[in-house]
């Protein structure tokens, strides 16, 4: 833990702080916040790296948000990065649910907090969709990985299948192929 | 004691769980068994949580432990949940920082990376079933899909952040609801 990481926490912790407060719809849209903020537009990150988060994120037990903060906050600042993006994630949540608790019985039911709602989860699909689309490129290289990323759609959305599993196939399917090409080339 | 029961139930929860809905059985089975919650509760709870920001791990943890055992409650719950992503995701983030210039660390990412890509696509599949699901043709809503169509253009053409979207999005959901409420279309 150097000083320079200690120092970059603070920022870290304070832009998650506000990406906490926005994670709606599965989490999914911290993907599309990362990317706008730190590949887009400070470039701390490259979005071939925040793919890995993503899926490593997805296939370690627990809170895929939280992982996914923790693999970023660690590249970008260390263990200290890791600890401030984790914190800022979930503070939000946290503050917001034990006020949800006591005027439970007020916002289950109200008309004009469920319009809005209707509104903020018809903005899901559209942010998660920004960010994939940029992703897109980076991800899918030829049409080897447009196989896999059919593949991994189609298991996902039809089978039972865990994500690991899932994920854990395509890191064979892409070994067993590149090292083939590799010693290939060499030869 | 309490609290180390309600720890104990939650890194269970945390370590056994991938993330999002695949944790509401978990929490269910737990919730009833020790007497926290009824089941008509957990759903309720479920209900919040896709309203409120943040993961629904922690989102569930939060409510369950202040319902049980106050703030320190929700604490402790929101803790235990944590622990799998405190230590397997910061493991796996000090691995993939260590072996990131390794030969099979990149073909087994090429392939990882399209995973992800198709997981994403699944899962704005799998959302948009649920956040535009209305009456128009039968089976969608209108007041959704425009917002999803104008939260799409600001986000690809006018490049906003994603808070602001949500912002829009809510106050649209408030306006064409309302609007959707006061009668039929006049078309």
């Amino acid at each position: 833990m150097t000083k320079q990481q200690w120092r970059r926490a603070l920022p870290i912790f304070l832009t998650f702080l506000k990406f906490g407060c926005f994670t709606f719809g599965g989490g999914w849209n911290i993907i599309a916040q990362i990317q706008k903020e730190y590949v887009d537009k400070k470039h701390w990150i490259t979005d071939e790296e925040l793919l890995d988060f993503t899926s490593v994120g997805r296939s370690i037990p627990g809170i895929m948000v939280g992982n996914a903060s923790v693999l970023f906050g660690y590249q970008a600042a260390g263990v200290p990065g890791a600890l401030a993006a984790l914190l800022g994630i979930v503070i939000p949540p946290v503050l917001i649910m034990l006020g949800v608790v006591y005027v439970y019985d007020l916002v289950k039911d109200n008309l004009y907090v469920a319009r809005a709602m209707i509104g903020v989860r018809a903005a899901v699909v559209p942010i998660i969709f920004s960010a994939m689309m940029k992703l897109f490129k980076s991800g899918i290289k030829d049409l080897f990985c447009g196989l896999i990323a059919v593949g991994a759609f189609v298991l996902c959305l039809f089978t039972n299948l865990s994500n690991v599993l899932i994920v854990l196939l395509g890191a064979v399917a892409g070994l067993a192929w590149q090292e083939v090409r590799y010693r290939r080339d060499l030869s | 004691m309490i609290y180390l029961e309600l720890f104990l139930s939650f890194l269970l929860i945390g370590f056994t769980s991938f993330g999002g809905m695949s944790m509401v059985p978990l929490i269910n089975d737990q919730m009833l068994s020790h007497g926290w919650m009824t089941a008509s509760e957990v759903a309720d709870i479920v209900a919040i949580a896709e309203m409120t920001p943040g993961p629904l791990g922690i989102n569930c943890a939060t409510f369950a432990g202040a319902r049980t055992a106050g703030i320190s409650g929700a604490l402790v719950a929101s803790f235990g949940v944590l622990v799998p992503t405190l230590t397997l995701a910061m493991l796996a983030a000090v691995f993939l920082t260590k072996f990131k210039e390794s030969r099979l660390m990149n073909h087994a990412l090429y392939g990882i990376r399209p995973v992800c890509i198709g997981m994403i696509v699944a899962v704005m599949v799998q959302q948009s079933m649920n956040n535009y699901a209305g009456a128009l043709l039968g089976f969608l809503s209108w007041p959704a899909l425009v917002i999803g169509l104008v939260c799409l253009l600001v986000l690809l053409r006018f490049k906003w952040s994603v808070p602001k979207t949500i912002l829009l999005a809510a106050a649209l959901g408030l306006l064409l609801c309302g609007l959707e409420a006061a009668g039929p279309l006049p078309i």
